[in-house]
């Protein structure tokens, strides 16, 4: 089994917010100057991590089944002058690393995965399985705008982050396991599972052929 | 204090890639011969544009099609470790890549052909290759720039080391397209002229390059071993490391350490940039004083997201044949004397280094011994 203790949470639901509300809202979170040039998923991760204050000596893992969908849509949109600002910026796994540069912050493992049905589980599993004593396990979605009709962007906006550690504390929130289970079948949308850790909802289903996850809070 | 390396063991029991040449053994061989796959290529395919260093797949051309033009040469590469057995819970396959299937983005937004947005996202464009290589589900994607396929070798070897696997599958692609093609151009990295990797001269260039690999990662079997891995993040800029190289020497310290006592040579990373080309050459020679430093990037281009296990497999033939290709492409004078510019005998060395960088000042890198 593998396993790990969750001491702190952070969510972020924006609904329907536009990126220039986002902006405002989340300025003081940023360095100034900073958020002009940020996305609105960057801004939604580098917020709810900023708060967990990532180290160099942290694993980061970042999970997003889309990520930069609006930079995306506005790089496709500029070619043939193709813009070098939005290239970056649309570049996965812009929408962690954002904020991170932003506050200078370094960190030695980043394990950015980039969708498919086991999302989740596969972040919890880099995650569970990374050796540094503390992990940051941040996510999220951006709404994209023409490329969300044709399955390329995300419908909802949302961001979370969790710190976890080997060891149990008294200011534990909660546990998380991967358990091996042969006969299993099933999955865990990304977007489901942020409805977890924002209601403290408990979980125990499959969420890959083969593993089972276990979601407890205290 | 330098941090410990990744140090679960692994073995390499199969390892091919595919570029502009050919497989791996035709790839070393054309490297050996010194041959350069880049061609001057238009940046936009057919919407034209400069004539930018590219190194297509023979009959590729740089605009997507659909389906993909890409599928069944990848599919013919992976055809070796194609079927049900792969993607279960014993067996996973990890995915990595930095474009996936973006030309197919680009395609629908400049045709408008809604076939194309079918796989056209990370996730859709590896169902597209999981279904049709056969494999179960349980697949995990990666992306990470210019690292991500050291990011699947990662997390496959602690599978393995967890005992949550009984053997890993790695697969790295990365097809190029306008999309990708024009980012580059537009950052002024990708311009008319070739890349000479560690050479020092007034201005620096890369060419892309179409590439394709997989890795077959085991607790017992095969002849080679992923006998340590690291990785750094400086997170100083997105498209400029640290000016004092701190970054390199932070992702090679805990490698030095690991590989005290053994004799070096170093396949780096090696675009053609000249800050980055001069900070990893420096930081070669500070952490592994006197072992050889070559790159292939002058010849294939930069493969994105897969060049890091295209590389290896490139290495693993250079260490199984006796000669490793040397730096095409490169003259000197050269930013450290330890750029070798011609191929070179490996039998007296005990492993290779081979590093990545990317994105962010990303940087990876890992330690292939002989089992």
């Amino acid at each position: 089994m593998l396993e790990r203790f969750i001491q702190a949470v952070r969510t972020d639901d924006p609904g329907a917010e536009e990126p220039a509300a986002t902006r405002e809202r989340l300025k003081s979170r940023f360095a100034p100057g900073a958020v002009r040039r940020m996305t609105q998923l960057g801004l939604f991760v580098g917020g709810v991590l900023g708060e967990l204050q990532p180290g160099e000596d942290d694993a980061l893992v970042y999970a997003t089944q889309y990520g930069e969908s609006r930079a995306l849509e506005g790089f496709l949109d500029s070619f043939p002058s193709a813009s070098p600002t939005l290239f970056q910026t649309s570049i996965h796994p812009s929408g962690a690393q954002q904020g991170l540069i932003g506050r200078q912050r370094s960190v030695r493992e980043f394990f950015p995965l980039a969708g498919g049905r086991n999302l989740v589980a596969t972040a919890v599993q880099a995650a569970l399985l990374a050796p540094a004593e503390r992990v940051l396990l941040c996510g999220g979605e951006e709404r994209g705008t023409w490329l969300a009709p044709a399955g390329m962007a995300s419908n909802r906006a949302f961001a979370f982050a969790l710190a976890l550690t080997r060891a149990r504390s008294a200011d534990t929130l909660g546990r998380l396991a991967l358990v091996p289970a042969p006969e299993t079948a099933g999955a865990l949308a990304l977007a489901d599972w942020f409805a977890l850790l924002r209601d403290r909802r408990p979980f125990d289903g499959a969420v890959a052929p083969g593993w089972r996850l276990t979601l407890d809070w205290s | 204090m330098a941090h410990p390396a990744a140090n679960s063991v692994v073995r390499l029991a199969a390892c091919d890639c595919l570029t502009p040449f050919g497989d791996t053994a035709a790839t070393h061989a054309a490297l050996l011969r010194g041959e350069r796959a880049l061609q001057p290529t238009p940046v936009l395919g057919r919407e034209g544009g400069d004539a930018v260093p590219l190194a297509l797949l023979p009959s590729r051309a740089l605009d997507e099609t659909c389906p993909p033009t890409w599928l069944q040469p990848l599919a013919t590469l992976l055809a070796p470790v194609a079927g049900s057995g792969w993607g279960t819970a014993r067996r996973p396959v990890c995915v990595t890549s930095s474009n996936f299937g973006v030309g197919s983005a680009y395609a629908f937004r400049r045709g408008g052909e809604s076939a194309h947005a079918a796989h056209g996202a990370p996730h859709t464009s590896v169902e597209l290759v999981r279904r049709a290589l056969g494999w179960g589900e349980n697949v995990a994607i990666f992306s990470h720039a210019c690292v991500s396929a050291h990011l699947g070798l990662m997390h496959a070897s602690r599978l393995l080391a967890a005992g949550a696997a009984d053997e890993a599958l790695v697969v790295s692609y990365d097809f190029l397209s306008p999309f990708v093609a024009g980012g580059f151009h537009a950052l002024k990295i990708l311009n008319v002229d070739f890349p000479a990797p560690y050479q020092d001269r007034a201005a620096g260039s890369i060419g892309l390059g179409d590439g394709a690999a997989y890795a077959v990662l085991t607790r017992d079997r095969g002849d080679f071993a992923l006998a340590a891995q690291s990785l750094h993040n400086e997170m100083y800029h997105f498209t400029a490391n640290k000016p004092d190289g701190a970054g390199f020497a932070a992702a090679f310290a805990p490698l030095a350490a690991a590989a005290a006592g053994r004799k070096l040579w170093v396949k780096g990373h090696g675009t053609g940039t000249l800050e980055a080309g001069r900070l990893e050459a420096t930081a070669v020679a500070q952490a592994f004083p006197g072992a050889p430093l070559v790159g292939w990037k002058g010849s294939l281009g930069h493969t994105l997201g897969s060049c890091g296990l295209v590389e290896l497999a490139l290495v693993a033939a250079s260490l199984r044949t006796g000669t490793a290709p040397g730096t095409v492409g490169s003259a000197s004078p050269t930013f450290t004397d330890a750029v070798a510019l011609a191929p070179f005998a490996t039998a007296g060395f005990d492993g290779a280094l081979c590093a990545s960088n990317a994105f962010g000042g990303a940087h990876a890198a890992l330690l292939l011994s002989h089992a």
